[in-house]
């Protein structure tokens, strides 16, 4: 009931804000740095990446002795989970541009909820790994620094959209402003993105 | 105990195929509706709904054994 009425008060904010001129001139600012920002972050995992992409090609065959077997049902099921919060994350932002708050709000809370599971469906892999692995090596430094930190990004966009949400709900976007929604939102694809990296370096290939 | 894995892994099978092909779709149809659109993160959004349409493409492969990396448990 709270939230309803904090809700039909924004809504009644947002209609009634035009853009001012200072707003205007550094949007697109805002957003390059922005993809600045993620671009660093592509960087840092890339370097990752290719270090162990590199480790695993020049060792005595993959995988190595000792290592555990991943389970691949498991991370087909988890990367849906994480893809499909890529979708809900693009409805809402769509039905922001379409001025429908309340359907805004669902899906960005469907999104929340489908990155909370994406994590514990990782929980559960690293401790299915954990009981059948015996220590260190290239297995542990390449899967666990490149998951843990993207684990990690996860963590921190779901960080990132509850904020956004609850600043949505006290009006702090409009519907002619709403540049940090749409940072959200390409935040929230990059790290779907480079899932989709993970997924088939660790799993497929 | 056996059994009840192989179950286990069965319906998370079934279940990242089913939600694959929708996620997939859904992707697909994004972005085909945001073709048109223009400005900088527009581009950038496209780019990510194809990839995003990719990640769902190869889970739904993993997902009937068709893409299996060594190491994996089949």
């Amino acid at each position: 009931m709270a939230v309803a009425s904090v809700t039909q008060a924004g809504i009644v904010g947002r209609h009634h804000e035009e853009p001012d001129q200072l707003y205007v001139e550094t949007r697109e600012l805002r957003v390059q740095g922005f993809l600045l920002f993620m671009v660093s972050d592509l960087v840092l995992f890339s370097s990752f990446i290719f270090a162990y992409l590199y480790l695993r090609n020049t060792g005595q065959g993959w995988p190595p002795p000792g290592a555990p077997k991943l389970d691949l049902a498991l991370a087909s099921i988890n990367s849906v989970i994480l893809f499909g919060s890529g979708a809900t994350m693009h409805f809402a932002l769509e039905n922001w541009k379409h001025r429908n708050f309340t359907k805004f709000a669902n899906w960005i809370i469907a999104t929340i909820i489908l990155g909370a599971m994406f994590l514990s469906g990782q929980i559960v892999e690293y401790a299915k790994i954990s009981a059948t692995w015996g220590g260190s090596g290239i297995f542990g430094a390449g899967f666990f620094t490149l998951t843990g930190m993207h684990g990690f990004h996860v963590f921190c966009g779901i960080i990132y959209l509850t904020v956004l949400l609850l600043q949505a709900l006290q009006g702090k976007y409009t519907f002619q402003k709403y540049t940090g929604l749409t940072l959200g939102t390409l935040y929230w694809h990059f790290v779907d993105v480079i899932w989709v990296v993970l997924f088939s370096i660790f799993y497929l290939y | 105990m056996e059994g009840i894995s192989a179950t286990v892994a069965h319906v998370e099978r079934i279940l990242a195929f089913i939600f694959g092909i929708v996620v997939f779709f859904v992707a697909a149809i994004a972005l085909k509706n945001d073709w048109k659109s223009k400005g900088l993160e527009n581009q950038v959004f496209k780019m990510m709904l194809a990839l995003l349409a990719l990640g769902a493409f190869l889970a739904i492969l993993a997902s009937v054994n068709v893409l299996a990396g060594k190491g994996v448990e089949i």
